[in-house]
């Protein structure tokens, strides 16, 4: 199963510094000085409701749409995640209108204040979470959330985390008394 | 490999430890240290809030040499500190003699000065001056929290601690938005949440912490003090006070029971907009709560009544027993990294450091033998909101500015403006052109956080040394310095070393404070006052077996009449404007306006929060820019449609300098504690057609500002 990094609107108070923080972890040492609006393309974005607050990032599909459209095999699944190859990508969004969650967009290189060299004849880039796969200390978002909202989650975390819920649903499952509902017992 | 220096951060009140990585003389980047309240975490602020230090430029410049025009309409010239020193002591010195010590006012820095230089700046008004005309932002803040804590339970701070806002059982916020104006205390109410209190939320607009509430009251602007009686009306009415606590260690039971009998949550309910069951089971989840905190920020204070409700606040907690013990409490959590100990500094026109009363006799003999002056002025001064009626009627000539920004910071700015030009004198001390330093006479430039060490209070009392990082750049003095030079030039010789012998002078005078050393304060070290001695291990909560330090040690149950906002609504102004803070600027800007990132998330000329049905209602749609006016003025901003706001009402950062909003606000104040009613002006709003032509202008504007506080400071 991916692996993912997903964030608790519970704990999340909307501050956006795991926002900088990814701009910065995908940029070169001198993006502080550089920044601008236009440069400032985060791969996780904080949105606000009424009534949520989440940073929204990729799920790393497992049958990801986003990988499936495109022509080019740009995106592709590798190490539990899915994964951008930034020198086949051709600009076409076909990613951008099969995501379901709006998190993955295409844009221009320089818009990204990258220090890696720019390949010849690549402008465009598909942009999305890739859990910071280059950082030895995993996700840089994970990193600073000062109140630790968001979290990387693996399969191993997914059977941890059923199991905790369907102890909790045998729990609630206690109560039940069957005679109460005798035309759904089959009687 | 860089290296790293231990500081606190230099914004909010939550007085979070972090290292500054240094390389090759500059700051490269931020991390969190575990220090006592942020236990190594930082919010963006914190991280990305340094470079400002590298002088961006972004908003305006940092000020390199001492300035200074001799006649009012010439431009500001380059001058040595010598030059600007003596004509600095020599005008002070004229105008003093001419008018008055009482003719002259002046400002601390609730910023990154920090407390050494708070407490020379008060000195030098006290013992140099001879004027108790001293004050600071905290009089636009929480001015109301200290003067009603100190009228109720004899001290004006927070009673607990932010460590122990997550394990109390019942968080009671009433206007205080943590997540923007404190994160790293918001992620003790996060934590409070997770261990299973219950969160109680009072407030117009639905923000973060109303998201995670158990009961969340969406109250109407302007309602706190009827609000607040209907809660003790509640807590008497239907039992759910201690009555062995209200017998024991409480007075004024029966005056406040009877004003807040009429208070009924029935009578309430069309004053506040919420219904009365609401009121009533908002009370029965706090006085059910093993262990309970009321949270207060800027929503109880900025208003005609903010005292008033502060001792509304404080008697909830009375009525209850939530004093005196660990995880529960009254907690006005302070605004500025240093507003706290700017307070302890004595940097108030009634108070010499230590709280310590100016009107006492006997403390003025102490502190006026310790500084080798024959006597030290007896009567409060004038509060910093009192300048502008007070330099119309002649009161006031000279203005030393030292770390503010009353130009942008405060209500009604037209009237500041006019009283700065009426000024015969305006010093300026700080560390980047402000919207005030345009008006000044002498600017006086002076090192940054970062570039000197100190202390600093952080809100819950605790004081926290902070370390100089990097080299400042420029012609540039610390702030003690300086007024140590200015001193020494008015004839009453100042030889300061460095901060630690200023520390030093400071705790021998203040007994609250004289157990807290600089060696406690190493690295990590926290030391909460009252420490009343070397040995003493500082003061995590006060109140300890509900002695309240108060005369006859009981604490004052006091309610008032609720009073309407003072600015009318009408067919002209139909909307409310409140004021309101956003999390990644602080203060005046002046700071995190020169930081890349934080200008990066939001940018002049800033925004007004409205509700989605208002917006359409004036044909406004999000991110459009649009008109706002007030019986004061007019100004650009940019809407942002959110229903978090509530309809009626808009809001506005006070930080934007082309979206101003306090060209706006209306000059209404608390009559005690003198703080304005920021939280509700009349207002205007008109959409604008041709967006194109708008946005042009706001460049144009912004620029055209932006330049012009560049030739001022001659860059």
């Amino acid at each position: 199963m991916n692996k993912l990094v997903i964030a608790d609107p519970g704990k999340c108070i909307g501050c956006r510094t795991c926002e900088i923080a990814c701009v910065l972890a995908h940029s070169a040492t001198d993006a502080m000085v550089k920044m601008s609006p236009a440069s400032f393309n985060p791969r996780l974005t904080v949105v606000k409701t009424t009534t949520v607050s989440t940073p929204v990032q990729c799920r790393q599909c497992e049958d990801a749409p986003c990988a499936a459209v495109c022509p080019t095999g740009t995106l592709v699944l590798r190490n539990n995640t899915v994964e951008v190859i930034p020198s086949r990508c051709i600009g076409c969004k076909s990613c951008m209108i099969a995501c379901r969650f709006g998190v993955i967009e295409v844009l221009p290189c320089d818009a990204l204040l990258s220090d890696r060299p720019v390949i010849s004849g690549t402008h465009v880039e598909a942009v999305k979470c890739d859990l910071c796969a280059h950082r030895a200390n995993g996700p840089a978002c994970v990193e600073v959330c000062p109140t630790k909202a968001i979290s990387v989650i693996d399969a191993a975390l997914f059977v941890q985390a059923g199991r905790k819920r369907r102890e909790h649903a045998a729990m609630a499952q206690a109560a039940f008394s069957p005679g109460e509902y005798p035309g759904q017992m089959g009687a | 490999m860089a290296e790293k220096v231990l500081t606190v951060c230099p914004y909010c009140g939550s007085g979070c430890k972090m290292n500054l990585l240094v390389e090759d003389g500059a700051i490269v980047g931020a991390e969190g240290a575990h220090g006592v309240t942020n236990e190594g975490e930082l919010c963006l602020k914190g991280y990305y809030g340094w470079d400002f230090l590298n002088d961006t430029k972004l908003l305006t410049p940092r000020l390199r040499k001492p300035l200074l025009r001799r006649h009012r309409g010439e431009d500001l010239k380059e001058v040595s500190w010598d030059e600007a020193i003596q004509f600095t002591a020599s005008r002070l010195k004229e105008i003093k003699h001419k008018y008055g010590a009482d003719s002259i006012m002046l400002t601390g820095s609730a910023r990154g000065p920090g407390n050494e230089a708070n407490y020379v700046m008060q000195k030098f008004a006290r013992a140099v001056i001879g004027t108790n005309n001293i004050d600071h932002c905290a009089r636009v803040c929480h001015a109301p929290s200290v003067a009603g804590l100190q009228a109720t339970l004899g001290n004006g701070a927070m009673s607990n601690s932010i460590v122990e806002i997550e394990d109390t059982k019942c968080i009671f916020v009433f206007g205080y938005n943590a997540a923007d104006s404190h994160p790293i205390v918001a992620r003790r109410i996060v934590r409070a949440k997770e261990k299973g209190a219950k969160i109680v939320v009072c407030d117009p607009r639905r923000i973060e912490t109303a998201r995670i509430a158990d009961l969340y009251l969406p109250i109407k602007n302007g309602c706190n003090m009827a609000l607040v009686n209907a809660f003790g009306n509640v807590l008497i009415e239907e039992n759910l006070y201690n009555q062995e606590y209200v017998r024991k260690y409480t007075e004024g039971f029966e005056e406040y029971k009877a004003v807040v009998a009429k208070y009924t949550p029935e009578y309430v309910e069309k004053i506040a907009g919420v219904p009365a069951a609401q009121i009533r089971q908002a009370m029965r989840i706090y006085a059910a709560a093993p262990s309970a905190t009321i949270l207060w920020g800027m929503g109880v204070t900025q208003w005609g009544q903010g005292v008033s409700v502060v001792k509304g606040l404080a008697a909830l907690a009375l009525l209850t027993g939530n004093l005196g013990r660990p995880n529960v409490g009254v907690g006005p959590v302070r605004g500025q990294n240093n507003v706290q100990g700017t307070c302890d500094m004595g940097v108030l026109p009634n108070v010499f450091p230590g709280y310590q009363k100016v009107m006492d006799p006997e403390v003025r003999a102490k502190f006026a033998k310790a500084w080798g002056v024959s006597d030290l002025p007896a009567n409060p001064g004038y509060c910093l909101t009192e300048v502008p009626r007070a330099t119309k009627q002649g009161k006031l000539k000279a203005y030393y500015v030292f770390g503010e920004d009353p130009a942008q910071s405060d209500p009604d700015l037209a009237g500041i403006r006019e009283a700065l030009e009426e000024m015969e004198l305006v010093v300026v001390q700080d560390i980047f052109m402000n919207k005030t330093a345009v008006f000044a006479d002498v600017i006086l430039p002076a090192t940054s956080w970062g570039e000197h060490e100190g202390v600093f209070t952080c809100a819950d009392r605790g004081f926290q040394h902070f370390n100089k990082a990097i080299e400042p750049k420029g012609d540039v003095k610390p702030d003690w310095e300086i007024l140590s030079l200015l001193a020494t030039a008015m004839g009453y010789p100042m030889t300061y070393k460095n901060t630690k012998e200023i520390w030093d002078e400071l705790r021998e005078l203040c007994p609250l404070f004289f157990g807290a050393t600089y060696e406690r304060m190493e690295g990590l070290g926290y030391v909460q006052w009252p420490c009343p001695a070397p040995g003493h291990p500082g003061t995590q909560y006060l109140y300890t077996g509900n002695k309240f330090d108060m005369p006859n040690g009981k604490g004052l149950l006091s309610a008032a009449e609720w009073i309407p906002p003072f600015d009318k609504l009408d067919e002209e102004f139909p909307v409310i404007l409140c004021t309101v803070r956003e999390v990644g600027h602080y203060s005046v800007r002046t700071m995190t306006g020169n930081c890349r990132a934080l200008q990066t998330l939001a940018d002049e000329p800033g925004y007004l929060q409205i509700n989605s049905a208002d917006a359409k209602k004036h044909g406004i749609e999000d991110q459009q820019l649009v008109w706002i006016s007030s019986r004061r003025g007019k100004v650009l901003v940019r809407a942002q449609v959110t229903d978090r706001a509530n309809e009626g009402a808009v809001y506005m950062t006070y930080q934007w300098w082309v979206g101003a909003c306090n060209e706006l606000t209306v000059d209404h104040f608390d009559p005690v504690s003198k703080t304005p009613e920021y939280k509700y002006t009349a207002a205007r709003l008109e959409s604008i057609e041709d967006q194109a032509a708008a946005e042009a202008y706001l460049q144009t504007e912004y620029n055209a500002m932006r330049e012009k506080l560049s030739s001022v400071a001659g860059n």
